[in-house]
């Protein structure tokens, strides 16, 4: 159901939780979670950052090595106490009613603001039946609030390990258009793939042509599956071309 | 919101409007508690940024016509808590909102019942500063119900209430909205009662509630009208508003406002009291207001580590007096 030891997880994050709220708010957070009350669920999401605050987490080195342990490329580091706590109560919702679990998360989604946004995506690597939000995840990609992409992008295992590769090519497109950080981006190498190295370069020759740049890692992702040749080729027109910038 | 009026039946302004000079009030602050973004184009941030607008208040109302299902009123309130609030703050202005269903679309009952269902998922969101707007339009039995129990959800919430007061038989309309507030135990100071004019404004202000009054051409006050106000009511209570929208409006209103106050004598210290500090005390009321979260200065060509602040392909500002466009 979870592919990974959601126990020790739990443990973990509780932990971690409880150094960086205050008691009252663990007190409260830590009686939460019960998905078979829908409107006391999605209030407890809701109302999270007046529970916990919205501070920077603090973790330890060797506790972000036991969470990666855990669930191999799962980080907090950088989190808020609200995105965490947020992450933390969809971990103990039951997940034994499928149908319910996924209504109860996926109406989250649907009514959801830019920090629940990240939240959510956040859990995308967490979540009981991984292979249930793949489509969400590839909605996600959509979004043109760059803190939801990063949310998706960066240090988040799941799009390379369950994205298709048409929406991780967009994932990858996607985050060239919006200027992030590309060594961010969790499994980039391991996802690369001939047909995202062919959109790559119909991409550069189209920059070329506006006389628009092009980041340094385009080139780097597009020549293991393109001839030598070629990748020279583009560049040269684009250096021909790009006098403008 | 505003819009009752018809195009039709209103003469358009006769005389060229005079040109609005922002160096009357350059520097100064301002807080719009009263703007129904979703209409604007983003060219309106970026010109209420420029006059000295830092932070704002979407309150959530009426589209132009009715909604006939529960998922556009799901999609109406998460805009506000998320495109919106994000396209805003590409411009340095904090964006909060009030979450309510509207009086008009209160006559619908099937479809209020559903919406009550959802109201409680989004009143807790973050930013949101109060249940609004909300109250009467053609003043009728569903109306009221939809309004009580908004005003119980206010309460359970412990958020403020900002009251749309109706275009028709406004007076009685103000003065039975309060009253109901009392009956459900809300402290008047918490309440804040929208599109005030010089009839009403007396009785709000005595009973202990906030009188918003609403810069809006045609149907409700002129900012010359405004000022007579103030100079006759002072400042106490008393904060302004655009309720810009789709109709035609002017977002700029509260700075507008402003600037007429100065030229009109009105001192800095009343100015600033409504048209900025008394929208910000009745709404943090909410505690979701933080005054550190406005006017953050953007450069939107800066970069962070490497990381640009525009998003979604957005362009940095440019020069438009540039025929070229690339």
């Amino acid at each position: 159901m979870f592919g990974y030891d959601r126990e020790a997880l739990q443990g973990e994050l509780a932990t971690i939780i409880q150094n960086n709220i205050t008691t009252d708010a663990w007190a409260w957070l830590s009686q939460q979670g019960d998905i078979t009350n829908t409107a006391s669920f999605n209030a407890t999401f809701a109302m999270m950052p007046r529970k916990t605050g919205k501070g920077l987490i603090h973790i330890a080195p060797e506790q972000a090595e036991q969470l990666n342990t855990i669930r191999p490329g799962f980080t907090i580091e950088g989190w808020t106490a609200d995105r965490l706590g947020r992450v933390y109560l969809m971990l103990q919702a039951d997940a034994i009613d499928q149908e319910r679990y996924f209504a109860v998360i996926e109406n989250l989604f649907l009514a959801a603001e830019m920090n629940e946004l990240v939240a959510l995506y956040s859990a995308l690597p967490i979540l009981a039946y991984p292979e249930l939000w793949v489509k969400r995840c590839a909605e996600g990609i959509r979004s043109n609030i760059g803190s939801v992409l990063e949310a998706i992008m960066y240090y988040n295992p799941y799009p390379a390990e369950y994205l298709p590769e048409a929406a991780w090519n967009q994932l990858v497109m996607k985050a060239i258009f919006t200027d992030k950080q590309l060594d961010l981006i969790t499994g980039l190498n391991e996802r690369n793939n001939p047909e995202l190295a062919r959109i790559l370069m119909d991409f550069a020759r189209e920059r070329g042509a506006a006389g628009r740049s092009v980041v340094p890692e385009l080139w780097h992702l597009a020549s293991p599956f393109t001839d030598a040749g070629i990748v020279n080729a583009v560049k040269q027109q684009y250096s021909t071309i790009n006098t403008i910038n | 919101m505003c819009c009752s009026h018809s195009f039709e039946d209103k003469p358009l302004p006769g005389q060229k409007p005079e040109a609005f000079d922002i160096s009357a009030v350059k520097g100064m602050k301002f807080f719009d508690p009263h703007v129904h973004m979703t209409s604007r184009t983003t060219d309106d941030y970026q010109a209420m940024a420029d006059a000295g607008v830092v932070a704002l208040i979407e309150p959530a109302f009426w589209l132009g016509q009715p909604r006939t299902g529960i998922d556009s009123f799901r999609d109406y309130y998460s805009s506000l808590v998320g495109w919106e609030r994000f396209r805003s703050s590409q411009f340095g202005i904090k964006h909060y909102c009030t979450i309510g269903l509207n009086s008009r679309e209160a006559n619908n009952e099937a479809l209020a019942e559903q919406v009550m269902e959802i109201l409680p998922l989004f009143v807790y969101k973050d930013g949101v500063v109060g249940v609004g707007e909300i109250g009467f339009d053609d003043q009728t039995a569903a109306e009221e119900k939809y309004y009580r129990l908004q005003l119980d959800l206010a309460k359970e919430a412990g958020l403020p209430v900002q009251v749309h007061t109706p275009h028709r038989d406004k007076k009685h309309g103000t003065q039975r909205s309060m009253d109901i507030a009392l009956e459900h135990g809300l402290d008047p100071y918490t309440v804040i009662i929208d599109h005030n004019n010089e009839e009403t404004v007396k009785e709000v202000l005595d009973r202990g509630f906030w009188a918003a009054f609403t810069i809006y051409p045609f149907t409700k006050m002129g900012n010359q009208r405004m000022v007579e106000v103030v100079k006759q009511y002072g400042s106490e209570r008393i904060m302004i508003n655009s309720a810009a929208d789709w109709g035609i409006s002017d977002p700029l209103a509260v700075p507008k406002t402003a600037a007429l106050m100065k030229l009109n004598g009105i001192s800095a210290e009343d100015i600033e009291l409504v048209t900025y500090r008394n929208a910000i005390t009745a709404f943090a009321q909410s505690g979701q207001i933080d005054e550190a979260d406005f006017g953050v200065n953007i450069d939107q060509s800066a970069k962070f580590e490497g990381n640009s602040i525009l998003r979604g392909g957005q362009q940095p500002r440019v020069d438009k007096s540039s025929i070229i466009i690339s």
